[in-house]
This record gives C-alpha cells, sequence and structure tokens, in this order.
C-alpha cells in the first residue's frame, strides 16, 4: 500500500542558524517517482531525512496519506531508505540484514526466509546470501540496501543518491533496474540525486532545490522545456540565460537584449522592467551567412565540439558574449568551420520567460 | 574471492622488497623506547620470575639452588587461594560497575554533536585523573564512612536504621578502584563507539526496530571490541591496585598486591612474594591472549576476502 506524501512551509534550522530548508513545499504523489534534484548542500538530504523522522521540522508539518506524522518516530513510520553510503550492518550477512525489517516486525521465520529470498532475487543476489557486506562490490552493496528496504513493503521508498558511488556503466544499468522495481512495486519513491541525467531520466517529476529552497517542481520535460528560474533552467541541460526589456513596438511585442545589441520580435511578456528568458542551444538553426537574409542576430563560429549525435556551438555574438547552438547530426549536416560567420535563428515560442 | 586475496599479497612483498636491501633509518628511531622497555620491563620481570624459582638471593647467599617451593607453597595454603579469589572478585566486580557506568557516558559521547558539549564530557571524564589516587580514596573514605555524606543523608531520611557499611568492605574498595579506573574504560569505549557509523543505528529504526532495539541490535555488537579492551583494562589496573584495596578495606582485606607488600616488608620473603608477582602478571596475560582470541573469533570471517 502506497502512500501520498505532503509537505507544507517545512524548514529545517540546525544550531539556530543553517536554514538547511527553507519553507519547502512539496505534494507527493502516490505510486510516483519523485526525484529532489539540486547542488550539494542544497538541503536534499534534509529533506529526505525529515520525512524518515530522523529530523523534526523546525516549522511546517509533513503528512502521509492525509496523516500528520510530525513527531511519529522514524520506527514508526513504515518507510523504507537507501542510505548515502548504504549502512549495511557489517556484523550480519546478507540475508540477515535484508531480513532484518521484517524480523523487527515479528515475522515468522519461515516467512522471513521466503521474503528474503525473494527479495535477494528481485536484485539478483541470491547467491552472496551468506556473505558480509564487506565481501561485496559497490553495486552489489547497492543492491542489498535497496532488497533491504523494499522487502518490508514499505509506504514510501526513499532513496539518498544510492548510485552516487558507482562507476557510469553500472550507474546506468542500475538507474534502469531500480526504475523497472519501483514500477513493479508501486511505491512511492522520492530519490534524492545531484546527478539532473539521473533524474530526467527515471523520474515521474523533479523538484529542483536551492539553498534550501524548492525553485520548481515538474516532469522532466516541463523542467526542461518550461524551466520557471534561471536557476532551473540553468542547473538542467545547456542553457543560454539572455536578459533585456520588453517594449511594444508596431503593436508587437519586442525583447531589447540590449547587452547583447539584438532584438527579439515576437516576445510574449507584458512590458516593464529587466526580464530573463532562456533558450536552449538545440532551439536555436544556424544558417551560414548570405549577408542580405534576415535572421535574429549574425555571430561567428568560436568553437565546434563534435559530440557524435549532434554539434555544439560556441559562437561570439556582436558584442562579444558567447552563446551555444547545437546542431543535430544528419547524414546531410555539414560542420561549419570556427571562423565562420552564421546566422541565427528561432521560434519566438521557444525563447522561455523566467520568474527571475 | 581469489583475485582479492592475491592482490594485496601481490602489493605487500612489491613495496617489501625494497625495505629488505638496506637498514631502514626510520627503524633506529624506535631504539630508544626498546632500550627503555628493556631496562624497564624485561629486566625487572625477568629478574622477578628468576628470584620465584631460587631458594635465595644469589648476591648475598651461597649454594642457592631452584626450586617450584614458592608456588607450591601458595598453591597448598588456602588462604592464598582465598586472597586470589578476593582479588579477582574486587577486579570483576570494579570491572562490571565501570562498564555499566561507563558505557551509556562513552556513548553519549560518542553521539553528542556540539563540539562544547563533547568538551565538557570529556573534562568531567579526565578531571578526576588530574588528583592522586590517595587524595581521591581519602574524599571517598569522608564520603562513605559511617558518619560520611550518604549514611547521614539516608538516615537523616529515615531510609536506613544502620549505617550502611559502605566503607571497610569490599563495596567500599569497588566504588573507589571504579571511581579511579573509569576513565580508562570510557575512553576506550568512546574510541570504539565514535567509529560506529550512526546512521547504522538510523538505517535499523528506519526498518522498525525501536532506538533500544536498534542499539542492541547494531550498536552494542559492534562495540564488543571496545567492551573486551575496556575490560580487560580495569580488571588488569584493579587486580594489581594497592592504595585503594588497603585503605578503602580499612586493612581488613587482603588482595594479591597487599600480601605482595607484605610478604617484602613484613616477613622479608623475597621468592614468595615475586612468585605472587608472577601469578599476577600470568593472570593478565592470560586474559590479554583471551582477548584476541575473541576479537580473532569476532572478526575472522570478516577478513576472509
Ligand atoms: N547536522 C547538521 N548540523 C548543521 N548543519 C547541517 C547538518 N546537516 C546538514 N547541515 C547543513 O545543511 C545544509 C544542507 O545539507 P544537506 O545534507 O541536506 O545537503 P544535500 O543537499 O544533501 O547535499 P549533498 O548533495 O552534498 O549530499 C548544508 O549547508 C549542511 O552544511
Ligand atoms: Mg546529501
Amino acid at each position: 500500500m502506497s502512500a501520498s506524501i505532503h509537505i507544507e512551509r517545512a524548514s529545517k534550522v540546525y544550531d539556530g542558524a543553517v536554514r538547511a530548508v527553507d519553507r519547502i513545499d512539496m505534494d507527493i504523489r502516490e505510486g510516483e517517482f519523485f526525484a529532489l534534484l539540486g547542488p550539494s548542500g542544497c538541503g536534499k538530504t534534509t529533506t529526505l531525512r525529515m520525512i524518515a523522522g530522523f529530523e523534526q521540522p523546525t516549522e511546517g508539518t509533513i503528512r502521509v496519506s492525509g496523516k500528520d506524522v510530525t513527531g511519529v518516530p522514524a520506527h514508526k513510520r513504515d518507510m523504507g531508505m537507501v542510505f548515502q553510503n548504504y549502512a549495511l550492518f557489517p556484523h550480519r550477512t546478507v540475508r540477515e540484514n535484508v531480513g532484518f525489517g521484517l524480523r523487527m516486525r515479528g515475522i515468522d521465520k519461515a516467512t522471513v526466509a521466503r521474503k528474503v529470498d525473494r527479495a535477494l532475487e528481485m536484485v539478483s543476489l541470491s547467491a552472496m546470501g551468506e556473505r558480509r557486506p564487506a565481501q561485496l562490490s559497490g553495486g552489489q552493496q547497492q543492491r542489498v540496501a535497496l532488497a533491504r528496504a523494499i522487502v518490508i513493503e514499505p509506504r514510501v521508498l526513499l532513496c539518498d543518491e544510492p548510485l552516487g558511488a558507482l562507476d557510469k556503466k553500472l550507474r546506468q544499468q542500475m538507474q534502469f533496474e531500480l526504475k523497472e522495481l519501483q514500477k513493479t512495486l508501486g511505491v512511492t519513491t522520492v530519490f534524492v540525486t545531484h546527478d539532473q541525467e539521473e533524474a530526467m531520466a527515471m523520474s515521474d517529476r523533479i523538484a529542483i532545490m536551492n539553498g534550501g529552497r524548492v525553485e520548481q517542481i515538474g516532469t522532466p520535460s516541463e523542467i526542461y522545456n518550461r524551466p520557471k528560474t534561471r536557476f532551473a533552467a540553468d542547473f538542467i541541460g545547456d542553457t543560454n540565460l539572455l536578459s533585456g526589456k520588453v517594449v511594444e513596438r508596431d503593436g508587437g511585442k519586442v525583447l531589447v537584449v540590449a547587452e547583447d545589441g539584438f532584438e527579439i520580435p515576437g516576445a510574449d511578456h507584458h512590458p516593464g522592467g529587466v526580464v530573463h528568458a532562456a533558450l536552449r542551444p538545440e532551439k536555436i538553426v544556424l544558417h551560414p551567412d548570405e549577408s542580405d537574409a534576415p535572421c535574429i542576430v549574425r555571430g561567428r563560429i568560436d568553437s565546434a565540439n563534435f559530440l557524435g549525435d549532434s554539434i555544439l556551438y560556441r559562437i561570439a555574438l556582436p558584442k562579444g558574449r558567447h552563446v551555444l547552438a547545437r546542431a543535430a547530426n544528419t547524414a546531410h549536416s555539414r560542420m561549419l568551420p570556427p571562423g565562420a560567420m552564421t546566422r541565427l535563428d528561432w521560434q519566438p515560442s521557444d525563447l522561455v520567460f523566467l520568474a527571475d | 574471492m581469489s583475485e582479492a586475496a592475491t592482490a594485496p599479497a601481490a602489493l605487500t612483498s612489491d613495496d617489501a622488497a625494497p625495505r629488505r636491501t638496506g637498514p631502514n633509518a626510520l627503524a633506529w628511531l624506535i631504539l630508544p623506547i626498546a632500550l627503555l622497555f628493556a631496562l624497564f620491563f624485561v629486566l625487572p620481570i625477568s629478574l622477578m620470575l628468576l628470584m620465584s624459582v631460587l631458594t635465595g638471593n644469589p648476591m648475598f647467599e651461597q649454594g642457592v639452588r631452584f626450586t617450584p617451593e614458592n608456588y607450591i607453597r601458595f598453591a597448598s595454603d588456602s588462604y592464598n587461594w582465598e586472597v586470589l579469589w578476593i582479588t579477582i572478585r574486587i577486579g570483576l566486580s570494579t570491572t562490571l560497575a565501570a562498564l555499566l557506568l561507563g558505557y551509556p557516558l562513552a556513548h553519549l559521547m560518542a553521539r553528542v554533536h556540539s563540539r562544547t558539549g563533547h568538551a565538557l564530557l570529556l573534562i568531567a571524564v579526565l578531571a578526576p585523573m588530574l588528583t592522586g589516587i590517595v587524595v581521591r580514596t581519602f574524599a571517598w573514605m569522608a564520603i562513605l564512612s559511617d558518619t560520611g555524606v550518604v549514611n547521614a543523608t539516608l538516615m537523616r531520611f529515615g531510609l536506613i536504621d544502620r549505617p550502611l557499611p559502605l566503607l571497610n568492605s569490599e563495596t567500599g574498595i569497588v566504588i573507589g578502584l571504579t571511581h579511579i579506573y573509569i576513565p580508562y574504560m570510557v575512553l576506550t569505549l568512546n574510541g570504539v563507539i565514535s567509529r560506529i557509523d550512526e546512521r547504522l543505528e538510523q538505517a535499523a529504526t528506519n526498518l522498525g526496530a525501536h532506538p533500544l532495539r536498534a542499539f542492541w541490535e547494531v550498536t552494542l555488537p559492534l562495540s564488543v571490541p571496545g567492551i573486551l579492551a575496556g575490560s580487560l583494562l580495569v580488571f588488569a589496573l584493579s587486580i594489581s591496585a594497592y592504595v585503594t584495596p588497603l585503605l578503602m578495606g580499612g586493612f581488613q582485606f587482603m588482595t594479591l598486591p597487599l600480601l605482595i607488600y607484605q610478604q617484602i616488608s613484613a616477613s622479608f620473603n623475597i621468592g614468595f612474594a615475586a612468585a605472587l608477582g608472577i601469578i599476577l602478571l600470568v593472570i593478565s596475560l592470560a586474559l590479554v591472549i583471551g582477548y584476541n582470541r575473541v576479537l580473532g573469533l569476532l572478526s575472522g570471517d570478516r577478513d576472509l576476502t
């Protein structure tokens, strides 16, 4: 039985001074794979520990399936946690580690053995049952930690950067396996990571955190295509941040990017003070310069990086700033050489205006 | 498993090779301590061992022979066994008391997060060590005597009719020894407990264990090496204590160290005293060996890979 989690204006202040988490709101739905994404020190672990009950929020409430759990001790919360360093019991075998939660629930030996067998099978570790954690590789330890957390069929699965210590290949494989397992079990999962690709690949929704606050919550595509803040736009993927003023001209709106010396027509934003906007590199269309053809701005190719599936260009704008543009590597595309002049164009609707 | 086993072996033999080619300059640095050890430990103990199996002092007497006489004398007199038993009993009680009182303190010290809190606890543990044993023992005598603070208070509130025999009793000796040797227990335990990751306990509670159960299942077993080491230390120290059993016991309790002193100063029976000293040493030695065995058993299968 899965649970929903509602966090309302929760804060955590350490030692009366460090605001690790600052008035965050989150609604995590039943069965959802929800990622907390943000740079180091932004409060991800603290948020997770408040949900698990290891920390009490300094203010605000946390409700699980509608019931206020603020003040409910960790051992009564029925949540499975995978710790950042796995926290496997070093003096116990793999089987004993996995069976621990069941034993604490007073379940009889035969049932424990059966469930442990099944959990170990799920994470393909059936042969390692009698080993101690120190006798396992990092990836195997990670899977034991996962098995230990899911075998109790928790209402919520909490994972704190569980794949952080693994190499890239194993990491991708584990991402896939974990996601599959989560789908099969249908358990509400809160997954902490500072790896944006991991968050994008696995999550139903992502909360972008920064400095103890939530910057944006949304599906991976929402956050990628419609970032709300400069931080969110910059943190996920490559992005070009532009700032300027929107003015009305000839009945239409124009964004005047004064510092780079160009204007973007069709700006869908109300006129006024300085606004910020994000433009993804792949939305920029490059044409070799033919001096008379219309375009938004011209630039000179500074460098071209061949990335396999695409080519990433760094382009110098007239006033010296650089933007990134990504061109798909198709059969008939040809690479623009550094030093070449190019026209940059994009759809006005690809420009995303940011809240701050 | 086999690669894992061969890899470190290969490593050690690799970097051991250059070391064998010439004398290591650093090795000479242990020379002073080695000399000190030989002079103040190996020499006196060898002499003691020698004295315990000789009929007299070869420096002053003629016709000195080897003899097991001193040990036979010890074994054949039930009084000596009684003394040995009292000594061990006092050692065990002190160790148990120091463990029961010291463990919670060591645990608190290991888990307290604020620096000031930790510093205060450390001072509290170390402060008693800054005053001499004799001073502390006299303080206990003032507190525990028939008219002392404890008995006076209990009688004032009518909880007891007659003063409890706190002083001049085995209880008194154990109280005094516990106070003196508890820092060794706390510091040893603290070293081990603070190396146990707190998140292990949290993982246990997360899996549904009450905090006490988490302690019992995780922290306690993992601190066994500290419990053993601390107990060993306190036991060895308290069976060889002299001042406290003398003063707190009111000259009524004979322990091995007291008996040794009596044999030397009153009976001039140096051979017998030496035999008693060796017996004391053997007990401690046996404990150290036992300790290593138990640790080996506990960690043996963990180091298999
Ligand atoms: N027990 C504590 N006492 C004081 N400050 C703390 C404590 N735990 C965390 N902090 C502070 O709170 C902030 C958030 O920490 P948290 O561990 O939640 O970050 P995080 O997002 O998980 O970072 P990382 O990605 O590095 O794990 C940090 O500035 C950290 O220094
Ligand atoms: Mg963290």
